[in-house]
């Protein structure tokens, strides 16, 4: 299944979520996060997108896993979020 | 004596030649052969750039684009698209370390918008910084800025709008609903101001940057020195502009 999902973080920017996703086993297939948001390094996105392949669309795990690619790789965002990306992710299961 | 800081103005270039610029003097300055660089800069043709994180083609129309000459780039900066076309637009490339640049992110973009803000006042046009990354006129957007720090580097660029045709920028501007675009056009015109529109007149591009030149002297508490950029800067401009903003893998990636 393909979705998309437009999300505007509360006080924040505009995130524009494409999601490709198993709909039997509920997991991440493919994920494209793209708006006008800042990140710190930038390619850092690339490996979030990459580490959330497979992961179970279910806001405690991706909230979890979203949280620790932050931690691990050092990101800074800034207009969007862990919880906001979560949000983003699960608003294209609607 | 102030400490000295490189001056360039680098007018009429392609819209991968500016990103080509601004990431080579980033470079350079990060291997210590460029002093602190302030540059103002406009474009032509018209282009349109893109925040690193959009997506090109669901926020750009690439035909209407093509039909009317504007030109369009992937920036290496997050943020959104800008319509480039009447404005001044600067960058400011400093390494990380230096003393005058917050090491929080948020608050140096606050820093560097103080200078921008500093140099309208010197056109006599009060502003205020609105975090993120705008800075408002009479509760309007006059200038919005994008950052990035790359090799403890830090380049932040931004506009200064001289004067803004709304519905041009619109009909190369994808909006997800075409229903609400005549609304998004009426928002954006309530939420948009420019220089022109601000003194009742425009204003020449020398003498707006010589306004924003002083802003960032007087922020900085530093000189402003007119320079060049060098050859080793060209060369890498050049290849950045090959192998990337005029690259349409970079500026398709997303």
């Amino acid at each position: 299944m393909n979705s998309k999902s437009i999300y505007k973080i509360p006080n924040g920017k505009l995130l524009k979520i494409s999601l490709e996703y198993d709909e039997n086993k509920n997991t991440v297939s493919n994920v494209k996060i793209t708006g006008d948001f800042f990140a710190y390094p930038e390619e850092s996105i690339e490996t979030l997108e990459d580490e959330l392949k497979n992961m179970q669309l279910k806001k405690e795990v991706l909230l979890k896993k979203i949280n620790s690619i932050i931690k691990t790789n050092n990101i800074t965002f800034i207009g969007v979020n862990a919880e906001g990306l979560t949000e983003g992710l699960l608003r294209c299961l609607q | 004596m102030k400490e000295q800081w490189r001056y360039l103005i680098t007018n009429d270039f392609s819209a991968a030649k500016n990103m080509a610029i601004d990431r080579a003097v980033l470079v350079a300055n990060s291997e210590g052969k460029v002093p602190p660089t302030v540059r103002f800069y406009t474009w032509s043709p018209p282009a349109i750039s893109i925040g690193y994180f959009q997506s090109l083609s669901e926020e750009v129309d690439l035909e209407k684009c093509k039909k009317l000459g504007i030109e369009y780039v992937r920036r290496i900066t997050g943020g959104g698209a800008v319509f480039h076309e009447e404005e001044l637009t600067y960058s400011i490339i400093i390494p990380e370390s230096h003393s005058e640049i917050p090491k929080n992110i948020m608050d140096s973009y606050a820093r560097i918008c103080g200078a921008v803000m500093k140099g309208l006042k010197n056109l006599e046009i009060d502003s205020s910084y609105a975090p993120i990354n705008d800075i408002l006129s009479g509760g309007k957007k006059i200038s919005g800025n994008a950052q990035t720090r790359k090799m403890k580097t830090v380049l932040q660029h931004g506009t200064v709008l001289m004067d803004v045709d709304v519905e041009k920028m619109f009909s190369v501007l994808r909006v997800p609903n075409e229903k609400i675009k005549d609304k998004m056009i009426s928002d954006v015109k309530q939420r948009v101001t420019s220089v022109k529109h601000l003194l009742d007149h425009s204003i020449s591009f020398e003498k707006a940057a010589d306004a924003m030149k002083k802003g960032f002297e007087e922020e900085f508490d530093i000189e402003l020195v007119s320079g060049e950029l060098t050859d080793y800067e060209l060369e890498l401009a050049n290849k950045f502009e090959k192998e990337c903003f005029a690259n349409s893998e970079w500026n398709h990636k997303r």
